[in-house]
């Protein structure tokens, strides 16, 4: 079996540059280039950096419905998340201590509300339904007249459902309570718009979208700096809100992804949900397969199966000409199952034996195709090594 | 976190499992392990004059649990019913170089050796 070439079906964790990004990017490198500080406006070439700087924060503002004010340059999407929640609860603790989130959120959200929780923040986590979705109406549950933040994401990295965002938002402005919503996942590949999703905060990151790694932003609704607490000092840039120079050339390459991936993103999303059918359609051949999460609401190119009958870590490595990733973690003491498929309530031999297939841009038909030839030889080959379903029944019958 | 580099050993045995499957007829089934739990391990054997005279695994779990089924059932092969303590769980974790963490997934193919092998020997 050869392993040099594994078809790439995971761009729900990254994506390769795209060569039009990659191209601008390399304009603002070198010293034939717009390589100076975007910081210093005494002279030309400072100001030409500042130049494309700002014209890639139109052209972000401009996926999110946003003014380019109200964008601020992060690393990524982990930080403009801890910015986002930890700005917001140390500036405005005045108005609550308490932060409305789900358990299937990333762990960039989950990590950071457990270290408020350790400053004496409170936090509810809230549990969705057996599609992933979480909905208004769990979060109207939760908040309350002390409630600072909700935080929920758009749509969710592993299985691809998304959230009642408009809803969530309307709801979130009536009770006067910020809303964050983190949209690594969605950001190009589904329409946002900040003002119709009533929301305050929204983190977005380039790598999701075929622009680089090391940068991101998040969208803080209105203008100046007084909306959050920075996490970096140093230089007051962004607002006072995320102090250091800037790294041209990535938020260069950020602007230009997010300009392409707007123009792009109805006949790609179209691409896309056709080539996931085709995948799904193909899998489920197998029997014995489950769908992860709501069939309809779900970002167009991410399916996330759990396969019947399988051990994760065997069917992972069974699957290497595919470059996919597993629902499990092997931790040295236990294979940990997914805790976000643990939330939708599928059991640990589900919830460990599942695969994240995410389809991108460059994905095509005979990569599905093939995908599925590999997938159905493997699932068989390792069924027919496990022990049978009945043997197993017959043994607990026995105890 | 998963670690997929698996020895050379290992990888053979996944790709091509030795002595995989199911023996009809007069044979002793052990068993060990809990799908649940992430590893079962079956050995069928088929008994000749007190000896082990045909063996055969199914095996769920990670990669190293089918390679350690699959070894140990071509090795049970011939062997006396009555020899104790062949199977070294610590050496055959040399043998397949099997990271320390993987240790339990031996114990449970050694479980269901033992299992078959005294359920053998109560014929």
């Amino acid at each position: 079996m050869s392993t040099k070439n594994p078809i790439y079906m995971d761009y729900a964790a990254t994506t390769p540059v795209d060569d039009r990004v990659a191209r601008v990017m390399c304009e603002c490198m070198t010293r034939d280039g717009v390589f100076a500080n975007p910081a210093s406006s005494s002279h030309q070439p400072g100001r030409d950096a500042r130049g494309r700087v700002e014209t890639a924060r139109r052209q972000v503002a401009e996926l999110l419905n946003a003014s380019p004010t109200e964008i601020v340059w992060t690393s990524g999407a982990t930080e403009s998340d801890n910015l986002a929640l930890k700005g917001a609860a140390h500036r405005h603790s005045a108005r609550g201590r308490h932060i409305v989130t789900s358990r299937t959120e990333h762990k960039a959200i989950l990590d950071t509300c457990q270290q408020l929780e350790h400053e004496g923040f409170e936090v509810t986590y809230l549990v969705p339904g057996s599609d992933g979705v979480i909905t208004a109406e769990l979060v109207a549950e939760a908040i309350r007249d002390d409630t600072l933040l909700v935080s929920i994401m758009h749509v969710n990295n592993e299985i691809g459902v998304t959230a009642d965002i408009e809803d969530i938002g309307r709801l979130c402005r009536e009770r006067h309570v910020l809303f964050h919503v983190d949209a690594a996942q969605s950001a190009g590949k589904l329409p946002l718009d900040v003002d119709a999703m009533c929301v305050d905060l929204m983190s977005v990151s380039a790598h999701k979208i075929y622009g680089p790694k090391g940068v991101g932003a998040l969208y803080v609704r209105g203008q100046g700096g007084n909306r959050l607490e920075p996490l970096i000092h140093g230089g007051g840039h962004e607002w006072g809100m995320r102090s250091g120079t800037l790294a041209t050339h990535q938020v260069v390459g950020m602007g230009e992804a997010f300009a392409i991936a707007q123009q792009e993103m109805d006949t790609e999303s179209r691409r896309l949900t056709d080539l996931r059918h085709r995948l799904w359609d193909g899998i489920r051949g197998l029997g014995g397969v489950w769908l992860n999460g709501c069939p309809e609401r779900r970002a167009a190119g991410l399916l996330n199966v759990s396969f019947e009958g399988v051990e994760g870590e065997s069917l992972l490595f069974a699957l290497r000409e595919l470059a996919v990733s597993s629902g499990s973690a092997c931790t040295s003491a236990s294979r940990e199952a997914s805790y976000v498929l643990r939330a939708l309530g599928r059991d640990d031999q589900l919830a460990q034996s599942s695969i994240r297939f995410s389809l991108g841009r460059y994905s095509t038909e005979a990569d599905v195709d093939q995908c599925v030839e590999i997938v159905t030889r493997e699932v068989n080959r390792l069924r027919g090594l496990a022990p049978a379903v009945a043997a197993d029944a017959a043994r607990d019958r026995a105890v | 976190m998963d670690n997929l580099s698996y020895s050379a050993l290992v990888r053979e045995r996944f790709e091509k499992p030795g002595n995989a499957g199911r023996l009809l007829g007069d044979v002793v089934t052990g068993m060990a392990g809990e799908k649940a739990h992430g590893t079962r391990v079956e050995f069928d054997f088929r008994l000749r004059d007190g000896r082990v005279e045909r063996a055969r695994f199914r095996a769920y779990g990670c990669p190293h649990t089918i390679a350690a089924a699959s070894w140990v059932a071509e090795q049970a092969e011939g062997r006396d019913l009555e020899e104790k303590g062949w199977l070294d769980p610590h050496a055959l974790a040399d043998v397949l170089e099997l990271p320390e963490h993987k240790l339990g997934v031996l114990l449970v193919v050694e479980d269901a050796l033992r299992d078959a092998t005294s359920k053998a020997l109560r014929i």
